[in-house]
């Protein structure tokens, strides 16, 4: 009982705190978008969810960051608004490399804001090269660091990294209910000649066909987290990726490892005798979930991916989570673990009542 | 005893020739269908449509392995011999027969739509590897159809999500015997392969004498 309560209460954590924690301040945009070196520039620096007011303008330093060693510092800092900062930045006549032209990162340090960057946020263009020490002169140090309950801000996903609470738990639900469910198919296995089958406990509810109604069920539970895991990773490919379906390998896999639990389905309607399907059934699902293994962890490391962690690793990286996200994400984890749990139990439990009204227990 | 079961298994195969004549037609009749569907094949699209050939062809191939043969005499085999052995008897002969299937497969279809393989030994390994996956994962598929009235639907919608890591595998394998894809550590993709051939072959074993039984 606990467990099902521990399960809402989680559940309702993630989606309040999934949904309502603010993300950390980031920076959009800047206009101009180029410039060329030699010349003085003044910057608009857009920022999202930020509260540039809230300090002295002076207190607010800006860069334009070539790599870890090369960056240049604004002056003149004016804060607009609270999303919007202007700052001169005077461009040195030479680049820090012998290239035509760079990329340039804004940063912006803001004492109550803490830092924010956008990478590659404004090109800079040049046909000579000469020194390079009017960039090694504006070290970026002593950065303030936002201390407060929020999510990274990234550019690319936004506010849609919230999803990481809905997407990907499904993702373990999904394997935790497939492993019950092959377990229970085991169990009928084990329990399914007439010796070991006397060893059953009645009164204790033991039954051989529950073995088979809870496979069942397990497996059914699992194949609704499966859809909620393609439709929530679908909403955020059409944001993230431009498409809701690009044949993805992992987007493909998944579809093929559902088809794995309607094959089953199938499988163990179609036999007169119940007690024969069920068998088969078991049989069936767990020789198929040996090969949902490598389905879901082996094929997609051989081909290229869409997803983080990209070709070679398409698990959830670790750089990918920080330690605010870590408090939403493992009870998140947990509680739809839990729930998916309580669901199939309920499931299981229908099937039964509605096969003892039908004569079928 | 394996032997004896192998040397059934071909006998019964020579005997009743027209259901492994139907076979090679299947083939031939598949390699001119596509060739005719689409005539100037480009190697990424041969890679692809061979494989579908040969999954088709192996399908078709091992769904009768089980119903050959009626359920009364099949119930005498398992008296007279380990049903585990006469399992895997079918498995060696289903694996040569698909060997024989995808290298006629491959000639025919070199033929007509010209032959794009460059690395040849690691093409033939590659057939050998996947005669062998598709057999012991069809081979049971089929054993547990065979259960059932409609066993060629069964043996279809059972067998495709269950075959597709070895597919994908054999398809990524044989780009780079195409040199499609250029990766110099295919040995890992190969060793991918036997380990879920070896999953699959071990769970066939353990779980076939909960299949046989009626």
């Amino acid at each position: 009982m606990w467990w099902k309560i521990l399960s809402v209460f989680l559940i309702v954590y993630t989606l309040i705190a999934g949904t309502l924690v603010p993300l950390k301040p980031g920076v959009t945009y800047v206009f101009p978008e180029s410039a060329r070196s030699g010349e003085q520039v003044v910057l608009q620096l857009h920022g999202y969810n930020s509260f540039y007011t809230k300090a002295p303008a002076n207190e607010i330093r800006t860069w334009l960051q070539f790599d870890d060693a090369h960056a240049i510092k604004g002056d003149n800092v004016r804060v607009l608004n609270d999303t919007t900062l202007e700052a001169r930045f005077a461009i040195p006549t030479e680049l820090p490399n012998a290239v035509a032209s760079v990329m340039l990162n804004a940063i912006i340090d803001h004492p109550n804001d803490g830092v924010s960057l956008l990478p590659s946020a404004i090109e800079v263009a040049k046909d000579t090269i000469a020194s390079a020490a009017a960039w090694q002169a504006n070290a970026i140090s002593e950065l303030h660091v936002k201390k407060d309950f929020s999510f990274p801000y990234r550019n690319v996903i936004y506010e849609s990294i919230r999803n990481t609470y809905f997407h990907v738990p499904m993702w373990f639900v999904l394997m935790f209910l497939f492993i019950a469910s092959a377990w229970y198919s085991v169990q009928f296995l084990r329990y399914s000649n007439p010796a070991q089958a006397a060893t059953l406990d009645a009164s204790k509810g033991q039954s051989l066909i529950d073995f088979d109604r809870k496979a069942a069920a397990y497996a059914e539970a699992g194949l609704l987290f499966g859809l909620l895991g393609l439709i929530t990773g679908m909403l955020w490919a059409h944001y993230a990726w431009g498409a809701a379906w690009s044949n993805d390998i992992k987007q493909l896999m998944t579809a093929v490892a559902l088809l794995i639990y309607l094959a089953y389905f199938i499988l163990r309607r179609s036999f007169d005798e119940p007690e024969k399907g069920a068998r088969l059934a078991a049989v069936y699902n767990i020789f198929a979930f040996a090969s949902l293994v490598p389905l879901l962890y082996i094929v997609p490391r051989m081909f290229a991916s869409l997803h983080p962690g990209a070709t070679g690793n398409p698990a959830f990286g670790s750089e990918d989570l920080d330690n605010t996200m870590r408090m939403v994400f493992y009870p998140a984890i947990i509680g739809w673990s839990l729930f998916g749990f309580w669901l199939a139990q309920l499931r299981f439990r229908y099937q039964r009542i509605l096969d003892r009204a039908t004569g079928l227990d | 005893m394996l032997l004896t079961l192998l040397r059934k298994e071909i006998l019964l195969e020579f005997r009743q020739r027209y259901a492994i004549s139907g076979i090679v037609l299947y083939v031939f009749s598949m390699v001119f269908v596509v060739y005719a569907a689409s005539i100037k094949v480009q190697p990424q699209v041969w890679n692809v449509l061979f494989w579908l050939i040969v999954l088709f062809a192996s399908i078709n191939a091992v769904v009768k392995s089980f119903v050959q043969e009626s359920g009364a005499r099949q119930l005498y085999y398992y008296q007279l011999a380990d049903p585990a052995m006469l399992l895997l008897a079918k498995i060696i002969y289903n694996t040569l027969l698909l060997l024989v299937l995808s290298l006629l497969a491959f000639g025919t279809y070199s033929v007509v739509a010209g032959n794009p393989v460059k690395d040849v030994p690691l093409f033939a390994l590659i057939l050998l590897l996947g005669s062998m996956g598709f057999s012991i994962a069809f081979t049971f598929i089929a054993s547990i159809a065979a259960k059932a009235n409609n066993s060629a639907t069964l043996m279809a919608i059972l067998s495709f999500p269950v075959i597709m890591p070895i597919l994908l595998t054999l398809v990524r394998l044989s780009a780079i015997a195409l040199r499609l894809i250029q990766d110099t550590s295919y040995q890992r993709d190969i060793w991918n392969l036997l380990a879920i051939d070896a999953i699959l072959v071990t769970l066939t074993f353990v779980l076939f004498p909960f299949v046989w039984r009626d």
